[in-house]
């Protein structure tokens, strides 16, 4: 049913404002819908004239549930919560079926931020998260504002955030977004604080079981080099593990290009030139042969090496 | 790459599935506006100036620069923009970076500074200021708009438009390039703020705000180029994300970061270049994020730049910093 409010005894002292398009060219006429273009009619004079009240928080919602991409609308809806001390809680309680029919709007989620920041409690954030991420479990908007509770409400050693993040990746291990979180909350969000050897081992021992189950995923690879070299520990102390992965011995057997790229750096560090040049030689004829380019590259590099040494 | 671009030897030689359908793409850009009647034109109405300064871009790479009548563009450009400098997305909107920048980007394309200053005295210095305002003096980093929400987008647009108007002094360049050392991540790629997980679309802001201040020596480039390489699919398209399915916008994200680094050969260009190809309306014009969904401005401008990187023949080159002509960054930035 689409709402009017020309025959509306709430809004009878309103006229609504036109859009004022500036010029009368073709390129800056915009045409509505009838329901949409008198809402903005109210809009535009409850704003003129600075109203903040009920009425129009029902206005702005209403629109929103047209248009939810127009920020305009969400600014003033802003404004006008804190000018009538309307329900925070309310707010909230608004927001999460609109943020559900609107997955990949984001003044959304600044919206959100404002309001549970002036709350001053993450309390049934992460219930509401949970029920964003079932609909899209790599959503940016999501993923940025959970570091944003994570940062605001100091929850970096509470224990149910690295569970809700180890759960986040068992059902998918590919889950880039859930692997930058298990980052920020153990080393990125820290300000350079070092983190200590048992972490260290835990986290290196998290990964490997991850690269496991899917030798091929580069998420945890990017997380266990990351790591290692956070600890400053030699990348040797990957070779054993990237060869379970990538034999050059049985080429036929290798599993993990992943695992080929990082033992080229092994071997080179090594100066195992040979091995090198062949593990890269692997990658760039057969294993990832779309970045043959690339893979010359790092191989030129090694004659660099060769020829200053 | 492999792809001919001698003279006379253009686009009629090419094999069909090599054919970039210009005069298709550029009636489709020119019928955008004459869509009033459909329910996605109001929806995306906070989008109208970006997409005018897509549609115009496109046009230009495609060499048909006068398809849309200067006048016009300039009448609802104008119309946009605020007494205080900033522009809005349409009449009415509120004033805000993205479209601040959009505005620039269309005036600096039109050559049109001197019918700003006609327009508003002063027009380019208050452009300048209402930008220089939004940035934060803690951080270096920008807001969008007044409700202050930061991304290191807003910081790239910042000095994309205070560069074309010839304006980065009024701004803190060195903040500015602390801010974004400091949304490096652990896989050598960059996100919306700190601790954000690493996207394509992030890197290119990051890298194009670092060129524009002179600073790519901060980046590490080896490992951000092995990164953005690593977006490539077999099917030859880009993703933006680690176990992210392509998309041809990121044709123009991660190829632009490329090529600031030098790295574009890193990556597949024919591969590439038949992807975006396929992702193209080839009776109704436009491009599509992947092969057989609905076309839009924004897939069809990054990926006609994505070609132009490629050096598609017959398409204008591409400036990766701006996703402007060179010859009008070349015109703005005297260089």
């Amino acid at each position: 049913m689409p709402k009017y409010y020309h025959d509306d005894p709430a809004w009878s002292d309103i006229d609504p404002l036109p859009q004022d398009d500036g010029t009368l060219h073709p390129l800056a006429a915009i045409a509505y819908t009838e329901e949409y273009s008198e809402a903005m009619g109210y809009l535009r004079a409850v704003m003129a004239k600075n109203e903040f009240s009920e009425r129009v928080l029902g206005l702005t919602e209403h629109i929103i549930s047209m248009n939810p991409a127009h920020y305009t609308v969400w600014l003033y809806r802003a404004k006008t919560l804190s000018q009538i001390n309307a329900s925070l809680r309310d707010e909230i309680a608004w927001l999460n079926p609109t943020a559900l029919k609107h997955l990949k709007n984001y003044q959304i989620w600044h919206h959100r931020q404002t309001i549970i920041d002036a709350l001053d409690s993450p309390d049934g954030e992460a219930d509401f998260i949970a029920t964003m991420l079932e609909q899209d479990a790599k959503n940016y908007h999501v993923w940025s504002y959970r570091q944003w509770l994570v940062k605001r409400f100091g929850l970096f050693d509470d224990e149910e955030e690295l569970r809700w993040t180890e759960s986040m990746i068992e059902s998918d291990v590919r889950n880039n977004s859930a692997w930058n979180h298990r980052w920020f909350l153990v080393v990125g969000g820290r300000d350079g604080q070092a983190i200590g050897e048992d972490v260290v081992a835990r986290e290196i021992d998290y990964a490997k079981r991850a690269v496991r189950k899917a030798p091929q995923n580069q998420c945890p690879w990017n997380y266990l080099k990351g790591i290692v070299r956070h600890a400053q520990l030699p990348i040797s102390t990957l070779k054993d593990f990237a060869l379970e992965f990538a034999d050059m011995r049985r080429p036929d057997d290798i599993y993990s290009s992943h695992a080929l790229d990082l033992l080229a750096d092994i071997y080179a560090e090594q100066e195992s030139k040979e091995e090198a040049e062949r593990a890269l030689h692997l990658l760039a004829t057969r294993f990832d042969p779309i970045r043959a380019h690339y893979w010359n590259y790092r191989k030129s590099l090694l004659e660099q090496a060769g020829t200053a040494a | 790459m492999s792809l001919v671009s001698g003279p006379g030897r253009g686009m009629t030689a090419m094999p069909a599935e090599m054919q970039l359908y210009v005069d298709r793409h550029v009636r489709y850009i020119q019928s955008l506006d004459t869509r009033k009647d459909e329910l996605e034109y109001w929806l995306t109405e906070h989008l109208r100036l970006n997409g005018l300064y897509w549609g115009l871009t496109a046009l230009h790479l495609l060499g048909h620069p006068d398809a849309l009548a200067r006048e016009g563009v300039l009448a609802f450009v104008f119309s946009c923009l605020h007494e205080d400098g900033g522009f809005g997305a349409a009449p009415g909107h509120d004033a805000h970076m993205l479209y601040t920048v959009s505005g620039v980007q269309i005036l600096a394309t039109l050559d049109a500074f001197d019918e700003l200053e006609e327009r508003m005295k002063g027009g380019r210095q208050k452009i300048g200021q209402y930008i220089a305002n939004l940035q934060d003096p803690d951080t270096g980093t920008f807001a969008g708009d007044e409700w202050g929400e930061q991304d290191t987008r807003f910081l790239y647009g910042a000095l994309n438009a205070l560069s074309l108007m010839g304006l980065l002094h009024l701004v803190d360049i060195e903040k500015a390039v602390q801010h974004i050392q400091s949304c490096a991540n652990f896989d050598g790629a960059y996100g919306t703020s700190p601790g954000a997980e690493s996207h394509s679309g992030q890197v290119f802001t990051c890298v194009a705000a670092l060129t524009i201040a002179g600073r790519l020596d901060l980046v590490n480039q080896e490992k951000l180029g092995a990164w953005l390489s690593e977006r490539q699919l077999k099917n030859g398209g880009l993703n933006g994300r680690p176990e992210k399915k392509e998309d041809v916008c990121y044709s123009w994200w991660v190829m632009s970061s490329m090529a600031m680094l030098n790295k574009l050969h890193w990556i597949d260009g024919e591969k590439l270049t038949k992807f975006i190809l396929q992702c193209q309306d080839p009776e109704l014009g436009g491009l599509a994020d992947r092969p057989g969904d609905m076309v839009d401005v924004f897939h069809t401008v990054f990926g006609i730049a994505g070609l132009s990187l490629l050096k598609y023949p017959g398409l204008v080159e591409v400036d990766p910093v701006y996703c402007m002509p060179r010859a009008v960054t070349r015109r703005c930035l005297g260089k």
